[in-house]
């Protein structure tokens, strides 16, 4: 077999050696409680790396998606008491615009998207900011479970909601990508932008949809991170964006885009959770987290680019 | 009424002059002074206490920082590539600056003089790795200069283990707390930074390389340039000047941290593209980038004076980013942007 046809399996084999060397060290890793845990904790991440990968898929970034998040626990907290659970149809609808004023920047301004992206991840942090008076806001506990209560915590299968919730979105995510014409028209355009303008695709209609997604994605993982942490703050998914661009670019959809997809960010994310988890075990400090995510982006990112798609690397 | 008419009849020699100065590249140079001007008028309307020099003292000081990141990126953004590391590098410079100053005895009257060049060696070598990851790895420049602005933040936790070091020697402290002319020394410092860049950028070899490969990669590398080598030592430059903002940061508080760098990149990318370098390359400079900080810091301190929130700036400088790059743009030449 050759390299790169193995390249394609580089995810999944990663995620098993890796689960392996943890578990034959440490086997308390493999309980079923601790992975069930474990997952649990990624599913916020989970879902804002779910949204970037349709924009990573056509080829772009999105750098906004951890402000929007942001911006959401602030909204969704400062809503709860008035909106009940309509706070969530809210948030995700300001994520949804947010994301759509990404993809209108970076479409018809022909702003290059990680500056698009920035800037509107920049108005996205003085939304935040504004509305909570930059202190950190708490829910009231009787509230929030009476509204998003479905969200968190497990059922009498012991399967954490959150768990659920994450399998919900990837198959509808799956489903938009593999069954129908927006997921091929956003495949069209990875795979080489120029064809599919010229095939009479209307891409920038396409491409502001999948930046769009990727706000409303970015804004439920920041809901159900607020629910969880039962309050919000203009800082409070800090620290998300580095490991959701990580968990897709591991999982294998390339910079260039039209190859991978969600089910590879899946793996992604296990794999990133699987690290996060080893450095635990293996007591390397929490600070330093930042540089091996770094380093691990950096080969991700040598490993999967498509060089034929870019003649000049700038 | 007459004059007008004659005006009209018969185009004089003036005005075929005020056709020559509207044209788009004219416009293009000098509207980021215009608005400059525009806006310092604007804010000495709305508040008085605006035109003081206290507070352009209060801007100017502001402004160094940012202003020696942003000549930094002023290199990078000219040769067509982009750099988002400069958080993390800063604070591995300012970090490292401050252990190494205290090390040597915390004076700069001492062997503390070292640390200087000490921080901007280290800020070469940031560039460098920078540099070497994005040309050697083939990893287009805003993602390999993200991915190691992350893993200089962790470094810069890594060394202080989340604590702040401070540095408390008066005489480094100096740069702020004497003034000449109203300004502190460190103004003047960045100055003298600010004509060093002017100098390679327009005297130098290199400097010609930078608007040659943002020109049009394909034409220089035809033309036998060693295109890979000008773009290390780009970010290797950048990387120098990276480390002279984060020692001005470190003069203005009195503290090294890993925040040192916090914001700095927004600001700066903002102050560049504000200024009128293009984002595509090839054109701007380091002037630009003069007008663009002071820009900047002027709708800051401004909104500020007015009793804006401070936050609101956040959101502005987004707006501002997403007007300079679109108006800046040739869109006829584009087929499209990723």
């Amino acid at each position: 077999m050759s390299f790169g046809r193995l390249k394609r399996h580089f995810p999944w084999i990663t995620l098993a050696v890796l689960v392996l060397i943890v578990g034959t060290i440490h086997p308390s890793f493999l309980r079923p409680q601790n992975l069930i845990e474990l997952a649990g904790d990624i599913v916020p991440l989970f879902i804002m790396a779910l949204g970037m990968t349709l924009v990573i898929y056509i080829g772009g970034i999105d750098l906004s998606a951890q402000s929007v998040a942001n911006m959401t626990t602030v909204l969704a907290t400062i809503s709860l008491p008035i909106f009940g659970v309509f706070s969530g149809v809210l948030v995700i609808l300001a994520g949804l615009a947010f994301g759509a004023l990404s993809g209108f920047v970076t479409t018809r301004l022909k702003v290059p998207s990680f500056i698009a992206t920035l800037a509107v991840g920049g108005l996205a942090l003085s939304v935040g900011q504004y509305a909570s008076s930059q202190r950190a806001l708490y829910m009231d506990a009787g509230e929030r479970d009476h509204a998003f209560g479905w969200m968190v915590g497990s059922g009498w299968s012991g399967v954490p909601h959150e768990l659920i919730l994450a399998l919900v979105l990837v198959v509808l995510a799956w489903f938009l990508q593999n069954r129908t014409t927006i997921g091929r028209a956003l495949k069209a355009i990875g795979a080489g932008e120029p064809a599919a303008v010229a095939s009479g695709l209307k891409v920038e209609r396409y491409k502001i949809l999948a930046f769009a997604f990727s706000g409303m994605l970015a804004a439920i993982a920041g809901l159900l991170f607020s629910v969880k942490l039962s309050g919000g703050s203009p800082t409070l998914a800090e620290g998300f964006l580095l490991p959701a661009i990580v968990a897709v670019l591991v999982g294998g959809t390339p910079l260039t885009g039209g190859v991978g997809g969600v089910l590879n960010t899946l793996v992604g994310v296990l794999i990133v959770a699987v690290v996060r988890a080893s450095m635990l075990y293996f007591g390397v400090p929490a600070t330093s987290q930042q540089i091996v995510f770094g380093i691990v982006l950096i080969v991700a990112i040598a490993l999967t680019i498509d060089r034929s798609k870019i003649r000049i690397v700038k | 009424m007459l004059a007008m008419a004659t005006r009209f009849a018969v185009p004089c020699p003036w005005e075929k002059s005020v056709e020559n100065l509207l044209t788009r590249d004219n416009l293009q140079k000098w509207a980021p002074l215009l608005v400059l001007f525009a806006l310092v008028l604007f804010f000495s309307i709305a508040n008085p206490n605006f035109l003081s020099m206290r507070n352009f003292a209060r801007i100017s000081i502001l402004s160094t920082p940012a202003l020696m990141i942003g000549v930094g990126v002023t290199f990078i953004i000219l040769m067509g590539s982009i750099d988002l590391s400069m958080e993390g590098a800063v604070a591995v410079c300012a970090v490292l600056f401050a252990t190494m100053f205290t090390a040597l005895g915390g004076s700069l009257a001492g062997w503390g003089w070292l640390a200087i060049p000490g921080a901007l060696f280290v800020g070469a070598l940031f560039g460098l790795i920078n540099g070497l990851v994005h040309v050697g790895l083939k990893i287009p420049s805003f993602m390999a200069s993200l991915s190691m602005g992350f893993v200089g933040i962790g470094l810069s936790l890594l060394i202080t283990g989340g604590d702040r070091i401070r540095v408390e020697d008066p005489l480094f402290r100096s740069l702020l707390t004497y003034r000449l002319g109203g300004f502190p020394v460190m103004v003047y410092v960045a100055l003298a930074a600010l004509l060093i860049a002017g100098f390679i950028q327009g005297q130098t070899k290199i400097g010609r390389n930078f608007y040659a490969v943002g020109g049009g990669e394909d034409l220089a590398h035809a033309s036998g340039l060693n295109v890979p080598r000008v773009r290390i030592i780009g970010f290797v430059i950048a990387g120098i000047f990276y480390a002279l903002g984060a020692m001005l940061a470190v003069a203005q508080i009195g503290i090294a941290e890993t925040v040192t760098g916090r914001n700095l990149m927004f600001v700066s990318i903002t102050s560049v593209v504000v200024g009128g370098t293009a984002l595509w390359g090839g054109a701007g400079g380091v002037w630009n980038t003069l007008v663009g900080v002071l820009i900047v810091n002027v709708i800051g301190n401004g909104m500020v004076v007015m009793g804006l929130p401070s936050y609101v700036q956040d959101g502005v400088l987004g707006l501002l980013v997403i007007i300079a790059v679109y108006l800046s743009t040739d869109r006829r030449s584009l087929s499209f942007v990723k």
